[in-house]
């Protein structure tokens, strides 16, 4: 469970980039993190973990005060995957790469391998395991900073725009991995997100930020309801929103839409 | 006033003769008259970070040499000395475009325009490879790592990030040259600088370098 309470941030005694926000995100839960470039999305993902402090405010995590903790103390706890792969990876096999977090807290031989292989089996990466990363493609780059994240066993996931930059089969591949973690494992999925799609699809939940200030904070279903106005926020209703409320069909997907419209016209598709 | 990056380039390496050519309450004015230009230049938190590593840079060297068996007095001249050339490059940089280096390099000193772009280049990724150095810690402290313990055990543990800067940086190097050479660079067929032509504030900074540069010679007759 990750909590803040009244927080106020700015960089380097700048301007605020995140004003007075208070939010709780409970264990299970999917939640899109969304808002325009600079609303301080990324900066509230880096206060929950600690990578930066509140200017005033507190944020828990599982119930204790992060104030005085650092990243590493929280990696047991909250995984974070960064928006570029390439700045992730350090070590010469995809083994040895997810096998990293686990060392720096000193496993035992035993458990590392445990972790690393269940980690890499949760990303479909399991046949990859002795491959040099810099020669994976974008998408499995992308895959295996999550499993280097989840070889800790973090009970919550915040990951900063990771389908940025992918094709459509690798943004459902990646976005399926997540659902079933979320799903089977009960993993909080934190996803900072710009695919007003994706956060439809797969979130149950929308926080949005514009300027530094939390301005919607409910359901995906009552954002996305196809008729709320989003542009002041600096962001749009997805095309299947507006189409799903203009023929009053509920579908997440085209494949979806498609099918319910058929039916509702009584045809076949 | 405004001096071209020649007459800067030059009154650097005046700097950096006299420090060993005056004596040193004159050089400790110098240090004096750096330091504040270079806060009237750039005041921001950066400026001072680099004054404040540069101080402890200092002190080290200084203590290195006393350790070694060097008089106080040498250890401390000699950690001036270093203090002053190091301010009058930071006053250089602080004060000049890269490419207004690059471009008097070139054009003044007839350095190969190679060598030059090599100078800039490298100065202009540094910012570049601080930035992803900090995004590389942070990915990896959210993995466990930690810059926490003795000295030897942060280096140690540093150690294991250095490698995938080096090769980002090589892998950079690598993007830059192709784009580069996509772009017509060493063709030599085309000249897009606008020659930097010197002003009367120019020459007053050129003679008074000058002047202080003879110091040897009329000191002797003061």
């Amino acid at each position: 469970m990750i909590e803040a309470k009244a927080v106020n941030f700015a960089y380097h005694r700048g301007e605020p980039v995140i004003n007075d926000i208070t939010c709780k995100i409970e264990d299970g839960e999917f939640v899109a993190l969304l808002g325009h470039n600079g609303s301080g999305k990324t900066t509230l993902s880096r206060l929950f973990m600690a990578l930066v402090h509140p200017r005033s405010g507190d944020i828990f995590v599982d119930g204790d005060n992060i104030e005085k903790l650092e990243p590493a103390d929280l990696a047991h706890q909250v995984g974070y995957v960064f928006q570029n792969p390439d700045l992730q990876i350090l070590e010469d096999t995809v083994f040895a790469e997810v096998a990293y977090g686990p060392r720096c807290k000193k496993l035992s031989e035993t458990a590392i391998k445990e972790q690393v292989q269940a980690a890499l089996q949760a990303m479909g990466l399991e046949n990859l395991a002795d491959a040099y990363p810099r020669t994976l493609s974008f998408g499995q780059k992308r895959r295996l900073g999550v499993a280097a994240a989840l070889a800790l066993n973090p009970r919550t996931l915040i990951l900063d725009e990771i389908t940025n930059g992918q094709d459509e089969q690798e943004k459902d591949n990646m976005m399926d991995y997540l659902q079933k973690l979320n799903k089977e494992k009960r993993i909080t999925i934190i996803l900072i997100t710009h695919d007003m799609n994706i956060a439809r699809q797969y979130a149950k939940r929308a926080i949005v930020l514009n300027d530094g200030n939390l301005v919607f904070d409910g359901t995906t279903q009552d954002l996305y309801n196809g008729v709320r106005d989003l542009k002041e926020w600096g962001l749009t209703q997805p095309i299947m929103a507006i189409l799903s409320a203009a023929f009053i069909i509920s579908a997440p997907t085209v494949e979806d839409f498609c099918e319910k419209l058929c039916l509702k016209e009584g045809g076949e598709r | 006033m405004k001096i071209t990056a020649f007459t800067q380039l030059i009154t650097v390496l005046a700097v950096t003769t006299w420090v060993f050519l005056l004596p040193v309450p004159a050089v400790a004015i110098i240090l004096v008259l750096e330091l504040a230009l270079l806060l009237y230049i750039k005041h921001d938190r950066l400026t001072m970070a680099a004054i404040g590593a540069l101080t402890v840079f200092t002190g080290m060297m200084i203590l290195l040499q006393l350790i070694f068996g060097s008089p106080l007095s040498v250890s401390l001249t000699g950690g001036l000395r270093m203090f002053v050339m190091t301010t009058a490059f930071l006053c250089l940089l602080a004060a000049t475009k890269i490419q207004d280096i690059a471009q008097a390099l070139v054009e003044k000193f007839h350095l190969p325009c190679e060598y030059a772009f090599m100078l800039t280049t490298a100065l202009r990724f540094v910012p570049d490879f601080l930035t992803d150095s900090a995004t590389t810690l942070d990915a990896q402290s959210c993995r466990g790592y930690s810059n926490r313990g003795n000295v030897f055990k942060r280096f140690y543990s540093y150690l294991a990030v250095v490698k995938p800067l080096v090769m980002r940086a090589v892998a950079k190097s690598d993007t830059l040259a192709l784009s580069m050479e996509l772009k017509g660079f060493g063709a030599n067929t085309y000249q897009n600088m606008t020659p930097q032509r010197l002003c009367f504030a120019d020459y007053l900074v050129l003679f008074l370098v000058m002047l202080l540069s003879l110091y040897p010679l009329w000191s002797k007759y003061i």
